[in-house]
């Protein structure tokens, strides 16, 4: 095969070929998609095969060497599981509160949307690619750009489709950014005094009903020090600015209806989180860098801010601030973010059938 | 029609099927401190050790091509890094046509090393920012390490795989 050619004229027709597969593939070529899926369908077979092959040895080895841990882990799972039922519960409630109050604000959120369920099938074989493989395509109605979830938050989006797989780039690849936004309540700035501005009608009952018959009314002025998870607050003011708004909470009936006053001050800064590669904090940068720096706190909530130019809809939590380094010479802070989800150990996950903006696809 | 049925681009095929399956499913799945050992690489430096730089390289490239079209990256990307890598290993033959397994292994070590240091290169040329971090410092030296310690077992598999035939000496005729 090689004996016709010098060495050179080999490494140069090698390199040759490689340069213009990389400038057609980038390009977007639908005959190496073709070739793509075919490939896909050829190792999946031997993928089997040699999973069948090593699992046995792999779960022996693994029973040898990690026997203790997964003992430890599993009695401290069961421990965490008791403390989640206790949780549940209480978590239930709030979910029904939130949809209640975002109909009450008429605003939608990522339920509106569709999901697929997938499974993992594999994970990025290289050290420079943070991709995972699932087993849902075009023939489930996923397309490129959709975000996928996992029960504790956004993973990534699908970057290549084909028949009955996708390739998800996860968050924290280099390559992924979306649009964000950091939902926080200012800890200790609940204490204040205020008074109802507007009226909301509840459980049916006219307002005249409730005022008279309540403990504690919406006209009252209260002082409250309660501050609810940011999944519970609406959001306030889409300028990003420090806001105040009075909820009133609902009514059982007009023998016993009470009503309870709760100040809701939401802090909402939006920026672009970036990642920075498997297991790193993703970078958060704001689109208004000065107010970010004394208003965004270590433990805020970050979800997707949607918008007409988002990968995402709004509302799909994507994790926690972790760490906050103000620049010195800048206004500017570096905002580290810690993802929701456990992006090494993906197993059940979820595509929400949002089709993006074509030309945030294509960023 | 027997030289095209035993000829290397047939057995690269099946034989680079195989790797990659158990790259996808072993080494990928199995992190060492976070670095995913490269057992495809592995294979095509054991390939350029054992047949030369210009089996190296075309053993690198079609491989490559295979983990390409498996996973996320331009097609082509991965070819040109491991083809380099390849052809880098098989310079060995520069010193001697039938090199120890030590020399091979110390071949192996450094045209993994090339080979995996152009991936992140490979994707900031073609505009994939990002990789080409401070991690490599660690990325690099374990798979250049597994490829090293791998050589001496896949380097017959890497010559079969190639077509090469080991050298035989005979004494001369007077």
């Amino acid at each position: 095969m090689l004996s016709g050619l010098s060495r050179r004229r080999v490494l140069l027709l090698v390199v040759l070929t490689c340069v213009l597969l990389i400038t057609l593939d980038k390009r977007g070529n639908p005959i190496i998609d073709q070739i793509r899926s075919v490939f896909a369908r050829v190792v999946q077979p031997i993928d089997t095969a040699t999973e069948a092959i090593t699992l046995p040895l792999e779960r022996a080895w693994n029973g040898i060497s990690h026997y203790d841990d997964v003992q430890q882990q599993n009695e401290a799972l069961w421990d965490q599981i008791q403390h989640m039922k206790g949780n549940d519960v209480e978590a239930k409630s709030a979910i029904l509160e939130y949809r209640e109050l975002l109909k009450l604000n008429q605003l939608t959120s990522k339920f509106q949307y569709k999901t697929v369920p997938a499974t993992v099938v594999g994970a990025s074989p290289s050290n420079f690619q943070n991709t995972v493989e699932i087993n849902v395509g075009t023939r489930q109605g996923v397309d490129i750009g959709m975000p996928v979830t996992d029960g504790a938050g956004l993973i990534g989006r699908i970057t290549k489709v084909f028949a009955d797989r996708s390739i998800v780039l996860l968050i924290t690849d280099p390559e992924y950014a979306v649009e964000a936004q950091v939902l926080s309540t200012p800890g200790s700035a609940a204490t204040s005094t205020t008074t109802a501005t507007e009226d909301t009608t509840l459980s049916g009952l006219p307002v005249s009903d409730l005022t008279s018959s309540t403990t504690s009314t919406s006209s009252t002025t209260t002082t409250t020090t309660q501050v609810l998870p940011p999944e519970l607050t609406p959001i306030t003011d889409p300028t990003q600015s420090t806001s105040t708004s009075t909820v009133t909470g609902s009514t059982t009936g007009p023998s016993a209806a009470t009503t309870s006053s709760t100040l809701l001050e939401v802090v909402r800064e939006t920026g672009s989180l970036e990642g920075q590669g498997a297991a790193k904090p993703m970078v958060l940068r704001f689109v208004d860098t000065t107010s970010s720096v004394t208003s965004v706190k270590i433990g805020a909530i970050v979800d997707t801010a949607g918008g007409n130019n988002s990968l995402a809809p709004q509302g799909i939590p994507i994790g926690t601030i972790s760490r906050i380094e103000r620049q010195t010479g800048s206004s500017s802070a570096l905002v580290e973010v810690t993802p929701n989800a456990s992006l090494q150990r993906l197993n059940f996950v979820a595509v929400v059938l949002y089709s993006p903006n074509q030309d945030a696809v294509g960023k | 029609m027997r030289n095209i049925i035993l000829g290397p681009l047939l057995r690269l095929v099946p034989v680079g099927l195989i790797a990659l399956s158990i790259q996808r499913v072993l080494f990928a799945a199995h992190p060492v401190h976070d670095v995913k050992l490269q057992f495809v690489l592995a294979l095509v430096v054991a390939a350029g050790a054992g047949g030369g730089s210009d089996r190296g390289a075309v053993a690198g490239f079609v491989l490559g091509l295979m983990y390409d079209m498996s996973g996320n990256t331009p097609l082509g990307l991965m070819a040109l890094a491991y083809g380099v890598g390849g052809m880098t290993a098989g310079y060995v033959h520069t010193f001697t046509p039938d090199p120890q397994w030590w020399l091979a292994s110390l071949f192996a070590f450094v045209g993994a090393a090339v080979g995996e240091a152009a991936v992140p290169i490979a994707e900031v040329i073609t505009g994939e920012q990002g990789w080409l971090t401070s991690d490599v410092k660690w990325t690099i030296p374990i798979v250049a390490l597994f490829a090293a310690i791998m050589c001496p077992l896949l380097m017959p598999v890497g010559r079969w795989m190639m077509g090469v035939k080991r050298k035989k000496w005979k004494a001369m005729l007077e």
